[in-house]
């Protein structure tokens, strides 16, 4: 197996789609792709999309790996899975996006940190990790702050409305935030996800 | 014996309710003086048996039978003797034009005024048989195709002469790694055949294997060709299978492709060796970790090949998978434009997919670097252009060139113009002389031919007439093309090809031993017959015929070769003093057929129009269009004939000068893509009805009155409003002046 070039700049890497098909979740079932575009033509989401999972297919295999893993693609996907049902050789192209966007923050890529959907995803993974549920406030709090002071007010602001509409009709609740019970065993569950991701990840 | 007609018409299928029968008979009765009888269903036994009682009687030995097309109950209408005459009152009278009305009436009864006089002008057609014919078949090409073509007619029973120029057997595939798989799943690629097959061709009694050695000269015809070869020796064969397979194209003309800039940029016939050879390594001796197929390298290109192979994206597959199967580390891209994968191929490429080869669609626009090559593909589907690199190896998958000519001096890489030059479907004025010298290049049999001793070929080099309607058939009768000589394929369509020319090799072979035409007249007794007193030696039949049949002597008269004959009538259309003619066709049957037409004067406003049909696709298109419904005017005269290329001239200003208003010419379509079952009959038609004009204006007639329509089998819905467009036009011109001279 040739490993992925180190040198996260490099606009074409030769092995790069030998990488996805080897390392990527459901990226084996890629290699089958005939770009017929039955995933992008479903897409309800597409115009929100740069490239769209077709053409972003076939930029993994001319190599472009820059290209891809700071594209907008990877995150925007919303696992309606439309385009899995559709897709007439059988790959999971929902999987692959969700690892996809995994490689870009493992690489260090500027434009996964600072992507919408990854900084969301960031604010709902430590909520998870912490009480085993999402705290709405604690969540959007930390996903609006991680924007800087000045926008996370702003966006808090902006949100007032909606907030107190919520905990009128007990949406959102005062207080402490709620935990689950057996908050070790879901420390033990996400540490064995984890490993296996790592695992993963490295081609094992 | 003498010949005795009689006519018997039939009442079914709505014809008696459409027409006047006492009028019909009364036709045959009055003008004709002979004898006709009206029946029911004349197809049934109780119809038949009239028939046969007649025959047998010895009162009719040539019926006419005024019933349905002569293209439907062939079988029914066969008695013993002459072949009936058939009249057809009901696709093209009564069920294409309305019943009971005065002008269909007239057309029926014209209809059978036509035939009847057919039928006191044919005569019994005595067959060629002289001499003796030979049952051996001679395979030129000792590659798969023709150890193939040569173990399956001996399986059919006939002696074969296996001709092969290199001192082995086996050809191009002799030396493959291995094939393109034939069998499900179709996933991995199979063991070459060839070694097996060339020990069976080897072992086998009935084959007389002559390797190291060329046919210098054929002469004959199917039947009795005369071959001889370098080695000295001479056979006498039936028929000629043509197997000279394909060179790969000139790779050194692909420098745009970084050929000959790098070591390790190879072409796939290379590529192949390499595997053929065990392991695969670069010039510098390494295994390749990177490798990039590009396809179509100098195929569908104008200035390299124009057509596409076919079988390259295949090879490439079967290479890509051979390299990852090999080392699945080693990276292999396909650059294409199309993937074509014919039939159960796809699943090669599933295969090939499922490998992890990538494949990347666009066209490779740059080739650069001697070491760590960069392709820069044009990529179609991201519309940029990927540099795609470092690349340990390129290979390119170059095309099939036809060996239509010998390959070692090939007399032009790819198109057909220079070896068409001497036989041009439109010869310029002037052009009817022989070429001064033959057209430059080796030729593969060296044909001892008045037009020349090559083979003709397509646009594109094939040797073939048409690959669709009739596969295997050169323009020379008994000589059948199969495997990549004749269209570019795989080792899977070269079996069937070469079974499929065996059995073009043995139909010629028996039909030409009685004196049967084979297709498309396949049966056909009758041959052209030359009466060299009236002969003036301008040589329009010996240059004309599609086929080459007619040779001339030293005195220049031609000499016609009855077994290479299609008996198309091209020569007997050609020729300016109608000395050409066939036992049953001839030019004055024609014209006797077309002045037997009541042409009514020119008050009664009731115009004439004949219609010259091809009986290949314009007459069958016709039929259809009556079959359909489908109504066009009752003012055409149908005249069928052998094929528009045997139609005279003579024969247009003979209609003009009766009175009929105007002339129709159907067709097929001539040209480069032409659909003609004789190759170039409607082209000489065409050409023919150019010079026509002058005659016109020598009658002082309008030229609008002549017409030519390209007419296809399937335009049965087209026709008749063509038809009725035509007649409106002529009558528009106004009545032929030479009405009732």
């Amino acid at each position: 197996m040739n490993a992925i070039s180190p040198n996260p700049s490099r606009a074409y890497d030769l092995n790069f789609a030998r990488y996805v098909y080897e390392n990527i979740d459901g990226g084996e079932r890629l290699r089958m792709c005939m770009q017929c575009g039955a995933c992008s033509g479903s897409c309800p989401i597409g115009q929100q999309m740069d490239h769209g999972p077709r053409k972003l297919f076939m930029m993994i295999r001319a190599g472009m790996k820059e290209a891809v893993l700071t594209s907008n693609t990877i995150w925007n996907c919303v696992s309606c899975y439309n385009c899995v049902v559709r897709c007439p050789r059988k790959v999971p192209i929902t999987y692959i996006l969700h690892d996809l966007a995994n490689l870009a923050v493992r690489e260090g890529f500027d434009a996964a940190k600072k992507a919408d959907n990854a900084r969301f995803a960031k604010a709902f993974m430590w909520s998870a990790r912490k009480y085993g549920r999402t705290d709405e406030r604690l969540v959007t709090g930390i996903y609006y702050f991680s924007f800087g002071l000045l926008e996370g007010m702003k966006r808090g602001m902006g949100n007032q409305k909606i907030a107190l509409n919520m905990i009128k009709t007990k949406r959102m609740h005062l207080g402490m935030p709620h935990a689950i019970k057996a908050k070790d065993e879901l420390q033990n569950i996400l540490a064995k996800a984890q490993e296996i991701q790592d695992r993963h990840g490295k081609g094992a | 014996m003498e010949k005795k007609i009689g006519a018997y018409l039939c009442k079914g299928c709505g014809i008696g309710e459409a027409l006047d029968f006492k009028a019909l008979e009364g036709v045959v009765t009055k003008e004709f003086k002979k004898p006709v009888k009206s029946h029911e269903c004349l197809c049934g036994e109780a119809g038949l048996a009239v028939i046969k009682a007649d025959m047998e009687a010895g009162e009719v030995t040539l019926p006419v039978i005024g019933a349905c097309s002569p293209r439907v109950m062939t079988d029914r209408f066969m008695f013993p003797g002459m072949t009936p005459i058939r009249a057809n009152l009901r696709e093209q009278v009564i069920w294409s034009h309305p019943a009971g009305d005065e002008d269909t009436q007239m057309l029926g009864e014209d209809v059978l005024r036509m035939f009847m006089t057919q039928a006191t002008k044919v005569n019994s057609p005595v067959p060629y048989t002289e001499g003796e014919f030979s049952t051996t078949i001679l395979v030129v090409g000792g590659g798969f195709a023709g150890l193939t073509a040569a173990r399956e007619a001996v399986k059919a029973g006939h002696d074969v002469l296996l001709v092969e120029k290199k001192a082995t057997l086996g050809g191009h595939a002799a030396s493959w790694s291995a094939i393109v798989p034939s069998k499900p799943p179709y996933h991995d690629p199979e063991t070459n055949p060839l070694p097996k097959l060339i020990e069976e061709v080897k072992a086998s009694s009935a084959i007389r294997l002559v390797t190291g050695a060329t046919v210098t000269k054929t002469s004959g015809m199917p039947g009795k060709f005369q071959v001889e070869l370098s080695d000295g020796s001479s056979h006498t064969v039936g028929a000629i299978v043509l197997a000279t397979g394909f060179r790969p194209y000139d790779a050194t003309k692909l420098s745009h492709l970084g050929y000959g800039a790098s070591p390790d940029v190879v072409t796939n016939v290379e590529m192949e060796a390499k595997l053929s050879a065990g392991k695969v390594h670069t010039h510098a001796g390494a295994a390749p970790k990177s490798v990039a197929f590009i396809q179509c390298a100098g195929s569908r290109d104008p200035n390299h090949l124009p057509y596409c192979s076919s079988v390259c994206c295949s090879v490439s597959l079967k290479q890509a998978i051979q390299l990852t199967k090999a080392d699945p580390d080693v990276m292999v891209y396909v650059i294409y434009e199309e993937m074509r994968t014919p039939g159960v191929t796809e699943e090669f490429y599933r295969a090939a997919q499922e490998a992890g080869v990538i494949f990347m669609k666009g066209k490779a626009s740059k080739v650069e670097g001697r070491h760590g090559i960069t392709v820069t593909v044009a990529d179609e589907l991201l519309q940029q252009d990927v540099p795609l690199g470092p690349l340990d190896m390129v290979v390119l998958a170059t095309g099939m060139v036809p060996n239509s000519t010998d390959p070692d001096a090939p007399a032009q890489e790819y198109g057909a113009e220079l070896l068409n030059a001497d036989i041009n479907p439109y010869p310029t004025e002037g052009d009817y002389k022989p070429a001064a010298s033959a057209p430059p290049g080796g030729s593969l049999l060296n044909l001892q031919y008045r037009q020349g001793p090559h083979l003709p070929m397509l646009a594109d080099g094939f040797s073939d007439s048409h690959y669709i309607c009739f596969p295997y058939e050169t323009r020379r009768t008994g000589i059948y093309a199969c495997g990549p000589v004749r269209r570019p394929m795989d080792m899977g369509e070269a079996h069937e090809d070469a079974m499929g020319a065996v059995l073009k090799a043995i139909q010629v072979i028996r039909n030409a031993a009685e004196g049967m035409a084979v297709h498309p007249r396949a049966g056909d007794l009758s041959y052209p017959k030359i009466n060299l007193n009236a002969c003036t030696k301008c040589r329009r039949c010996t240059v004309e015929c599609p086929f080459g049949a007619i040779d001339e002597d030293e005195k220049d008269y031609p000499v016609v070769n009855p077994t290479r004959c299609r008996r198309c009538g091209t020569c007997m259309g050609a020729c300016p003093v109608r000395t050409i003619s066939f036992d049953n066709y001839t030019v004055e049957m024609l014209s006797s057929m077309v002045k037997a037409v009541n042409i009514p004067d020119e008050f009664d406003e009731k115009p004439r129009i004949l219609i010259i049909a091809c009986e290949n696709d314009a007459y069958p298109a016709l039929d259809m269009a009556g079959i359909a419904g489908h109504q066009y005017s009752s003012f055409v005269r149908i005249l069928p004939v052998r094929c528009l290329g045997s139609m005279s001239a003579l024969l247009i200003s003979d209609a003009l000068s009766v009175g009929y208003d105007g002339v129709v010419l159907m067709g097929c379509k001539p040209g480069d893509d032409y659909q003609c079952h004789f190759v170039k009959g409607s082209a000489m038609a065409k050409e023919r009805l150019s010079k026509i004009s002058d005659t016109l204006k020598s009658m002082q007639l309008e030229v609008e009155r002549v017409t030519m329509v390209d007419a296809s089998i399937a335009d049965s819905a087209r026709l008749p409003k063509v038809i009725d467009e035509l007649v409106a036009k002529i009558d528009a011109v106004g009545p032929n002046p030479f009405k009732g001279f």
